[in-house]
């Protein structure tokens, strides 16, 4: 009797130990777009862009009366393009980013993340002045994606 | 006071004594004739815990598992399983199920000493386990970590022929309940040696070895019945 009860003791608490055992700790899996502002006259500096405001196309605003040199936002992997509107002084410019996602697998915990390939931006150049792509990839949020002149 | 103290030092006071000095000499002490036998042959048996486990736990699809083994020494004996199981996977990011065959081949050593006839066992032992089976990601959604842009979740895609080997080291008890019917609990330790694992996914569970953690290892357990069919008794 005592027997059979350590048994089912032991099988009670082998079930109930079935707990999540592990933890994303990849912070964030999938990469934001990177984007630094420049100086467009000496394009080696970095410039704080004032009174910054950012949202995506039909969305609400990420950003709302920033002062930055340089942005970390989202792309939408649900579809290949991206349209984000920078406003500054009430001037928008629009920057569209189009690209091809990927999926790629991390671990249990972590999931999926999702790799931006054959990137390329576009800009209708109101009061940012040039862009430069420093990548075609984004898989990684370690340094800059784009860099803006204004 | 004093005198309680000194009472309980007489309490330990003691003196050796010799009642019987003269040994008992050439007195030969007979061997005892009778032997205790045990059965030997091939033991059958199932697994209970899996149909229960399928029955209380949503992950776990079904499972089946039969047990066997051969005694062949007084203390060694051939044991194996052979199972099939199904399981679903369901973690924050991705469903996926599993489901296959799956053998476990080894020995198991008893280190209990038994008394008279009684035959239990406590033993150790070493499995050699290998399983194949299918894979199918049911769905998943890209960890995007904002909700700015929700990720899309994907549709099933199923890989078959996936394959794991491993190794196992075995503790577990069986006690002779009835005549030849024995009850048993085993607990094991496994470490993966090889899996074909699916292309960029990764084997979550492989049927036989239980859930594939990090380190690539995993537990198990198993709870037996079993009849043992004697063929000599030794």
């Amino acid at each position: 009797m005592r027997k059979t009860l350590v048994l089912l003791s032991l099988i009670i608490l082998t079930f109930l130990s079935c707990e999540k055992d592990d933890f994303c700790t990849q912070n964030p899996v999938t990469p934001n777009l990177i984007l630094r502002f420049y100086d467009d006259s000496n394009r080696e500096s970095l410039k704080v862009v004032d009174n910054l405001y950012v949202w995506a196309e039909g969305k609400d605003s990420l950003f709302i009366n920033a002062s930055l040199d340089s942005l970390f936002i989202p792309l939408n992997s649900a579809a290949t393009e991206t349209v984000y509107n920078f406003s500054k002084n009430n001037i928008v410019n629009q920057f569209t980013i189009q690209y091809t996602t990927e999926n790629e697998y991390i671990s249990r915990s972590c999931g999926f993340k999702v790799i931006f390939n054959d990137v390329n931006f576009a800009s209708n150049n109101t009061w940012i002045t040039d862009f430069e792509p420093a990548t075609l990839t984004i898989e990684k949020q370690t340094e800059a994606h784009v860099q803006i002149y204004h | 006071m004093y005198r309680f103290i000194i009472s309980l030092f007489l309490l330990f006071v003691f003196g050796n004594g010799f009642a019987q000095e003269t040994e008992i000499q050439n007195k030969k002490i007979e061997q005892d004739s009778i032997i205790y036998k045990t059965a030997y042959g091939l033991r059958l048996g199932i697994d209970i815990s899996k149909p229960i486990k399928a029955a209380f736990e949503d992950s776990y699809n079904s499972g089946l598992e039969i047990v066997a083994d051969y005694r062949i020494s007084k203390r060694f004996f051939i044991a194996t399983e052979l199972g099939f199981e199904e399981q679903t996977s369901n973690e924050y990011y991705s469903n996926s199920s599993s489901k296959g065959n799956y053998i476990r081949l080894g020995f198991n050593y008893n280190a209990y000493e038994n008394w008279l006839d009684m035959n239990n066992e406590i033993f150790v032992g070493y499995r050699y386990g290998f399983s194949m089976f299918e894979q199918t990601l049911n769905s998943f959604t890209p960890n995007v970590s904002n909700t700015y842009f929700p990720g899309n979740t994907t549709s099933p895609n199923t890989t078959a022929d996936l394959n794991a080997h491993w190794s196992e080291l075995m503790v577990g008890l069986k006690v002779e309940t009835l005549k030849n019917i024995f009850v048993g609990f085993s607990i094991s330790y496994k470490v993966l040696m090889s899996t074909k694992e699916p292309d960029n996914f990764k084997t979550l569970f492989a049927p036989g070895f239980n859930r594939i953690f990090e380190s690539r290892t995993g537990f198990g357990f198993n709870y037996t019945i079993s009849y043992t069919i004697p063929f000599a008794k030794k």
